[in-house]
């Protein structure tokens, strides 16, 4: 076999090897960009993001802005912050604009301190990593002290 | 607990990356095919038949190549154990491209013409980068456990850029009169540092910071300045404070590329943090009137922009003037695009091209060289290859569970975009030639470790809220 016909077998086996690899690579992310839409439009997931378990003011601290008693509703990824993009907001000083996160996974709710200046506890431990609470922890943002109910 | 560590077994397998080592397997045998390429014409002096092919020694020609592939296996299997949720395309991507690097620089080190070259060794040096990358991206996603540490330390991170840039300002300053722009290389023993590509990630980590703590402010506004609303003076200190950055790098350190990525960086993420189309009008006028000024000020933005706007495709009539223009200053970018064109559609194949002719081939030009040998077919998969990258970016940004991840993903994306759109532009004539590199793609540990950081980083981003998400099985 002649050498340049051997070198232009390979420049075309490149070329289309190359394009088979881009093919490979969008075929992988549209498969997966499908599997979210699908995720997301599933009308059971909405519903069952309904029941998922409130939080009850204890102690409001030195906070005139929540009163003991009063109550939030939580989602399966909820935080709490003063800024307006949290789900509770709650606009009092001693909270951070993106105070804390609290999720819901495999039946155990995780509460993470999310950067604040005054911290996140469940039961006056420090939050800084995901720590797991239950129904009954009391979980305190700040100086608000709340109770964690299914 | 049994029942616990059946599952964790179960979900071993079923949680494997494979999406992502089916993935690896065509770009590892691209590059195993492209070095056994250049073996072969390395080998063959008679260039017409395929005689001598049997005393070829082809495993110790391969062995970078396998070495380069055992390693990214390493990192796939790390990733396995420890990330199993981070993202599963980006590695074989970034694994491709930076494979393609290697095999590029091992091509044209020994062709480099005299006074730079040759560099027999490029190659290896090359690989050897590569490798302290990977590491690098691996240490970045075992570091960053939370995302969230950066945002603490933005402060921090807004003196370490000017920290950075000093001793360039200070070496642009001691050369004011001369108008040649300067190259910012710091020195420090066997180590050529390049602060200019790390200044960009330590900028993209305060802007996140800083807008994510003030995205609200920014968005609503307090002067009033016409129909414009500007924000308090104590959130726009910072934010002029690094736009001072992008001009002290562009007046005294004359180095207009990073100039114009962290403008444009800028320009991303505001709109991105504020959804504000006001801000993004305005700062492109005051990028324009800026450009303007500098333009008539400085020799150096003169000579790019002149490079611009010469036509070398009227080459047979060109003036003595521009004759002399394209032997001369412009000579660079005219000798890319001759390299280019000799290309043409499939490219005159890997190693056979003569793509060194062009100053600079293996750092700035390394795009021409690339478009020579492959061909525009192969210079559409390279550019796809990157838009997928960015793609990839986007999404993990779009799917971060926090505010600071989900700025912070997409301020490293759009930086790695900016770069390689202004140094493809650049080489190709359609912006001025700046001297950054193209990531993964050209000669330079600094790019690539650089380029490793980030992806280290959206990789940690992408796990983390796919944990976060799901669980961690």
């Amino acid at each position: 076999m002649q050498l340049p016909v051997f070198l232009l077998i390979l420049r075309l086996l490149f070329i289309v090897l190359l394009y088979l690899f881009l093919m490979q690579v969008v075929i992988a992310i549209t498969r997966d960009l499908r599997k979210t839409a699908a995720i997301g439009d599933n009308p059971d997931a909405a519903r069952i993001a309904q029941s998922f378990g409130h939080l009850i003011v204890v102690d409001s601290g030195p906070s005139t802005i929540v009163q003991p008693g009063m109550r939030f509703d939580l989602e399966q990824q909820t935080t709490i912050g003063r800024g307006p993009t949290n789900t509770i907001q709650i606009s009092d000083n001693f909270i951070s604009s993106e105070h804390s996160r609290l999720s819901f996974r495999n039946g155990v709710w995780y509460v993470q301190d999310a950067g604040s200046v005054n911290g996140t506890y469940v039961n006056n431990q420090p939050a800084r990593e995901p720590i797991p609470a239950r129904a009954g922890d009391i979980v305190r943002v700040g100086y608000i002290q709340f109770k964690l109910t299914q | 607990m049994a029942q616990q560590i059946t599952q964790q077994a179960t979900g071993a397998i079923r949680q494997y990356r494979w999406k992502e080592l089916g993935l690896l397997i065509l770009p590892c045998s691209i590059l195993l095919l492209l070095m056994t390429q250049l073996l072969v014409i390395h080998s063959s002096n008679d260039t017409t038949t395929l005689n001598n092919l049997k005393n070829l020694p082809i495993l110790d020609g391969l062995i970078p190549i396998l070495g380069f592939i055992a390693a990214i296996l390493v990192v796939h299997f790390i990733l396995n154990i420890f990330f199993r949720k981070a993202d599963q395309v980006l590695l074989p991507l970034v694994s491709l491209l930076s494979g393609l690097g290697v095999v590029m620089m091992t091509r044209l080190g020994p062709d480099i013409p005299p006074r730079v070259g040759p560099i027999p060794n490029l190659g290896s040096k090359q690989l050897v980068w590569v490798l302290v990358g990977l590491a690098i991206c691996l240490g970045t996603m075992f570091i960053l456990r939370n995302i969230g540490w950066l945002s603490r330390y933005k402060y921090t991170w807004l003196l370490f850029c000017f920290a950075v840039l000093l001793p360039s300002v200070i070496k642009g300053i001691l050369t004011f009169k001369n108008a040649d722009p300067t190259r910012d290389v710091l020195n420090f023993g066997p180590l050529n540092l390049q602060p200019s590509e790390f200044l960009k990630i330590g900028v993209v980590i305060f802007f996140a910071g800083y807008l994510n703590d003030n995205r609200d402010i920014l968005a609503e506004g307090h002067y009033r300045l016409g129909p414009l609303r500007l924000p308090p003076l104590r959130q726009l200190g910072p934010l002029l404070f690094m736009l001072s950055i992008a001009l002290l790098s562009f007046l005294v350190v004359r180095e207009l590329g990073l100039a114009l990525l962290i403008y444009s960086l800028f320009l991303c993420m505001t709109y991105v943090a504020t959804g504000k189309k006001s801000y993004v009008l305005v700062s492109l006028g005051a990028f324009l009137l800026l450009g303007f000024i500098g333009y008539s000020l400085l020799g150096y933005v003169q000579n790019r922009f002149a490079t611009v706007a010469f036509n070398p495709a009227d080459w047979a009539h060109l003036t003595p003037a521009e004759d002399k223009f394209a032997l001369g200053s412009g000579n660079q970018v005219y000798q890319g695009l001759t390299s280019v064109a000799s290309g043409g559609i499939l490219g005159s194949g890997f190693g056979l091209g003569l793509p060194a002719r062009v100053p600079v081939v293996d750092s700035d030009m390394a795009f021409t060289a690339y478009a020579e040998e492959f061909g525009l077919v192969g210079l559409f998969a390279i550019i796809g290859i990157y838009l997928l990258i960015v793609h990839r970016g986007f999404r993990i940004a779009a799917e971060a569970s926090d505010t600071f991840s989900k700025l912070l993903a997409a301020g490293l994306t759009s930086v790695f975009a900016l770069q390689t759109l202004i140094i493809t532009a650049g080489d190709l004539k359609l912006l001025p030639l700046t001297g950054i590199p193209l990531p993964y793609l050209s000669n330079g540990g600094n790019a690539i470790m650089a380029n490793f950081i980030i992806v280290g980083i959206l990789l940690r981003i992408s796990h983390n809220s796919a944990v976060e998400r799901e669980g961690a099985y």
